[in-house]
């Protein structure tokens, strides 16, 4: 019985941290977080134009 | 819409209104990269900011527009008239040139005045000019609204018309390599999938205006399809024989001060074979609800 509350504790943790992590931050966001952790940040080239062939 | 490419590299657009602060922008390094008029491109080399002509943006896709009911019916019919263009140092401005030599008219016989494009159609309705040249979609806005006319495209007065190329500054070519080709692959893989079928400009033309230029979709839908060769997105690698024309009229016109060799301001080496690229779908992706909503 106690393991079962343990159990159930611990992947009620997981499944709230994931989605805090989904809602506040995004997989996105964590990626690139991670990526830079790293040394690997992502190449950023900004474009300029104007909206004209 | 998507953040960054397959290999995690992130382009971002800036849009601006006029070209001036573009070329304040390259100037100043605020701006690494951007497509600009190709006479610009060749002025701010001459003038020692450090950028190169890697690709063009597009062929043609510029069109001459008189008022509707206006009796100017030819070209020579503009003596004494006055012509918005988008720059001094711009192709359109160089064309007109070209177009009033053709004609035997002397190069003052057409007032140009310099506006920015945005606002060419309004100050056609509005009486300030009798015509105007300029890149789409502000010709065929004229066209749709009711009250322009094409006079002529540059299809039928210069083919293969060079209208904004794309300058990368030499800091992002010397250090960013593979960043600039991963862009420039990217931009021949969209007009070859663009000039495959009417099907896929129309999809461009929805995802383009409703989440890039926010310009009406069915503004753009006509402006890709009304002729579908009125602009084109193939044969985008700069050719040294397209520019030394350019260079020409550029020094004759006195815009340029001097002859600048081909590889002082274009960089060939990022056009690859666009038998080799492809992007490998039929419809553009589609923003996701979150995506939309930011």
């Amino acid at each position: 019985m106690k393991l079962k509350v343990l159990l159930g504790a611990l992947v009620w943790t997981l499944l709230v941290s994931l989605a805090h992590l989904q809602l506040n931050i995004g997989w996105g966001e964590l990626a690139d977080s991670v990526r830079e952790w790293f040394g690997r940040k992502r190449a950023v080239l900004e474009i300029g134009y104007l909206p004209v062939t | 819409m998507t953040t960054h490419s397959e290999t995690g590299s992130v382009f971002q657009s800036r849009k601006f209104g006029d070209f001036a602060p573009i070329k304040e922008s390259l100037i100043s390094r605020r701006l690494n990269a951007s497509f600009i008029l190709a006479p610009l491109a060749m002025k701010l080399v001459e003038d020692g900011v450090p950028i190169r002509i890697v690709y063009l943006g597009h062929r043609d896709g510029t069109t001459l527009m008189v008022g509707k009911d206006s009796p100017i019916r030819e070209f020579t019919d503009l003596r004494g008239k006055t012509v918005a263009i988008p720059n001094r140092f711009s192709n359109q401005s160089l064309l007109m040139h070209r177009m009033m030599k053709r004609w035997g008219m002397g190069p003052d016989s057409i007032k140009l005045i310099e506006v920015p494009p945005p606002e060419h159609p309004t100050a056609l309705s509005a009486g300030s000019v009798d015509g105007y040249i300029v890149g789409e979609p502000f010709a065929a806005l004229s066209e749709i609204k009711g009250f322009g006319r094409p006079l002529y495209y540059t299809k039928d007065m210069w083919p293969n018309f060079i209208s904004c190329v794309l300058v990368v500054r030499k800091e992002m070519i010397d250090e960013e390599r593979a960043l600039v080709q991963e862009l420039v692959d990217g931009i021949a893989k969209s007009g070859k999938w663009l000039d495959q079928g009417l099907e896929h400009r129309m999809d461009a033309a929805q995802i383009v205006g409703k989440h890039v230029n926010f310009q009406d979709p069915k503004l753009l839908e006509f402006v890709l399809s009304k002729p579908p060769d009125r602009v084109k997105y193939s044969n985008l690698a700069p050719l040294q024989a397209d520019f030394e024309e350019i260079m020409d009229l550029a020094i004759e016109v006195g815009i340029l001060k001097r002859r600048l060799a081909f590889e002082e301001y274009v960089d060939t080496s990022f056009v690859a074979p666009v038998e080799r690229l492809d992007w490998g779908f039929d419809q553009l992706p589609r923003p996701t609800a979150a995506e939309v909503g930011k």
